[in-house]
């Protein structure tokens, strides 16, 4: 059963971006359209869109490097390290719920290093890469997708995205507690 | 509330490295001009005539700790280490900090040193019998404001990064708005856009159910969830900047903007590729088991953003930011 399942995501990954391509672009060829003038069109815009967004992933990750290199986090860590206990997050996977939202590198250095010392199949990394995979990077996201149409005020975007943050945290654990409990 | 956290981040960095760096300094945490003891296994010693020995610096976890006053080595430590002779007769050693085994605080000083290796100054060497093992007594490179250094190169590695990161988007961001362009062309978003009206309109309100930004976000969303972070970064700026044509007041972020955002933070997969991947890596009997936990997680993170966007959107502060004219 697992075997099957895993071979058909592994043929949807490989698939979806020929599949998807070959569909648009047919489609568009079926209706006569100029593929390759109206291609190469909508193609000039990615160097602007990819420019335009250096200021903003600069100030973002230059915030976040410095925060990160000073070892602030230990800090962070340690102050709400009571708070994890009360709800049984382990104390080790608290850093990695941290650093999600800030930085997807390091957020994945992280994972890694946390099933290389608790074996992946281990509570720990079970509840590691749950936690990796229920979340994305919320900052970078905002400096990129707010960069790409120059949005500096953005509003309700980032404390929305930090509560979606920190609830997918908590049904991570809540579901591997459930599923994987110590 | 971003100009806030950025600000925050940046100066919680810069006191916290600050206080670190004195502490460090109080306390000699780096034990500056203090001699280490430590045993020197030869390896070869061809060269030896010349003063140049090359080897492995060893010593039991114990005394690592002790003499740093703190635990800087779970195991002995074995590390290797090459020791050479200048021609005014000083004797220099470097010692390696790659491995697990090597002592936390060396990695730190030769990070903070920008290095691969801690060096220092060989104050006594005696050796054995048969010239095989030495005992040394070193003075370690002096290490002092640590933290700030290591903060001030951050800064400017981060900022490399970014240019990096966005110089590398625009292969791939070209590739897909070329693609999505013919699909817009050929009416394809429209089909999808059909499709999915019912959703989107409870969604997106403020946006026209026919809009291209719906084509563009359904598609986004689609990437993600097939786990084609590739094509859901292009996909989701394209989805941006169509929402951007509607949006009032340039530069602030319109409600379709913040919930469209929080859906894609949310990060809601149906294969968590990155993950799955590492897991493999690490020799994990099932990679794929965490996909259902995933997204459950994504799930619970999908809703919980959803009602924090629409809530948070109707705040007076939040409100009043979008208002044309107001240019607070």
């Amino acid at each position: 059963m697992n075997d099957i399942f895993r071979s058909v995501i592994n043929l949807i990954s490989v698939l979806a971006i020929p599949v998807f391509m070959l569909v648009f672009l047919g489609w568009g060829y079926a209706k006569k359209i100029k593929v390759y003038e109206v291609f190469v069109e909508g193609a000039k815009e990615g160097f602007s869109v990819a420019i335009r967004i250096i200021p903003y992933l600069v100030a973002m990750l230059v915030a976040i490097g410095i925060f990160r290199a000073s070892g602030a986090m230990d800090f962070v860590v340690w102050a709400l390290s009571p708070i994890t206990t009360l709800i049984g997050m382990p104390a080790e996977v608290l850093p990695l719920g941290l650093l999600r939202p800030l930085s997807g590198s390091g957020s994945m250095g992280l994972m890694t290093e946390l099933m290389k010392t608790h074996g992946p199949d281990s509570f720990i990394g079970v509840l590691a890469s749950t936690m990796f995979g229920s979340s994305e990077t919320t900052f970078y996201v905002i400096a990129v997708y707010f960069g790409a149409v120059g949005i500096k005020n953005t509003r309700h975007a980032l404390p929305a995205g930090l509560i979606a943050d920190l609830f997918g945290m908590l049904g991570a654990l809540f579901i591997v507690r459930i599923l994987f409990g110590v | 509330m971003l100009n806030h956290v950025w600000m925050w981040l940046i100066a919680i960095g810069l006191i916290v490295a600050v206080a670190r760096d004195v502490n460090d300094e109080v306390r000699n945490s780096y034990r500056n001009g203090i001699p280490l003891t430590v045993q020197f296994v030869v390896k070869n010693n061809a060269s030896s005539a010349r003063g140049a020995y090359e080897g492995s610096i060893s010593s039991p976890a114990e005394s690592m700790n002790q003499f740093y006053g703190k635990t800087v080595s779970q195991s002995d430590i074995s590390q290797p280490a090459s020791i050479t002779t200048t021609p005014n007769g000083d004797q220099r050693i470097a010692i390696g900090t790659a491995g697990d085994n090597a002592p936390t605080v060396w990695k730190e000083m030769a990070k903070a040193l920008g290095k691969e290796k801690v060096e220092g100054r060989v104050r006594e060497i005696t050796f054995n019998a048969d010239h095989s093992i030495a005992t040394l007594s070193i003075d370690l490179e002096k290490v002092s404001y640590a933290k700030l250094r290591s903060v001030t190169r951050a800064a400017l590695e981060y900022a490399d990064t970014a240019i990096t990161i966005c110089l590398g988007l625009i292969g791939v961001m070209a590739l897909w708005l070329g693609v999505m362009k013919v699909a817009e062309e050929a009416g394809l978003l429209k089909v999808l856009t059909k499709l999915l009206t019912p959703v989107t309109k409870q969604l997106f309100p403020d946006v026209p159910p026919d809009h291209p930004a719906v084509g563009a976000m359904i598609m986004n969303i689609a990437a993600n969830m097939l786990g084609l972070n590739n094509a859901a970064t292009p996909l989701g700026i394209k989805a941006m900047e169509e929402l951007a044509k509607l949006s009032p007041k340039a530069g602030v972020a319109t409600n379709a903007m913040c919930t469209f955002l929080v859906i894609n933070t949310a990060g809601l997969t149906l294969i968590p590729a990155t993950a799955i991947a590492i897991r493999a890596a690490q020799g994990a009997a099932d990679p794929g088991i965490i996909i259902g936990t995933s997204i459950f997680g994504a799930g619970c993170a999908t809703i919980a953003g959803l009602i924090a966007v629409k809530v948070m959107q109707r705040l007076p502060k939040y409100k009043k930011a979008l208002e044309v004219g107001d240019d607070e």
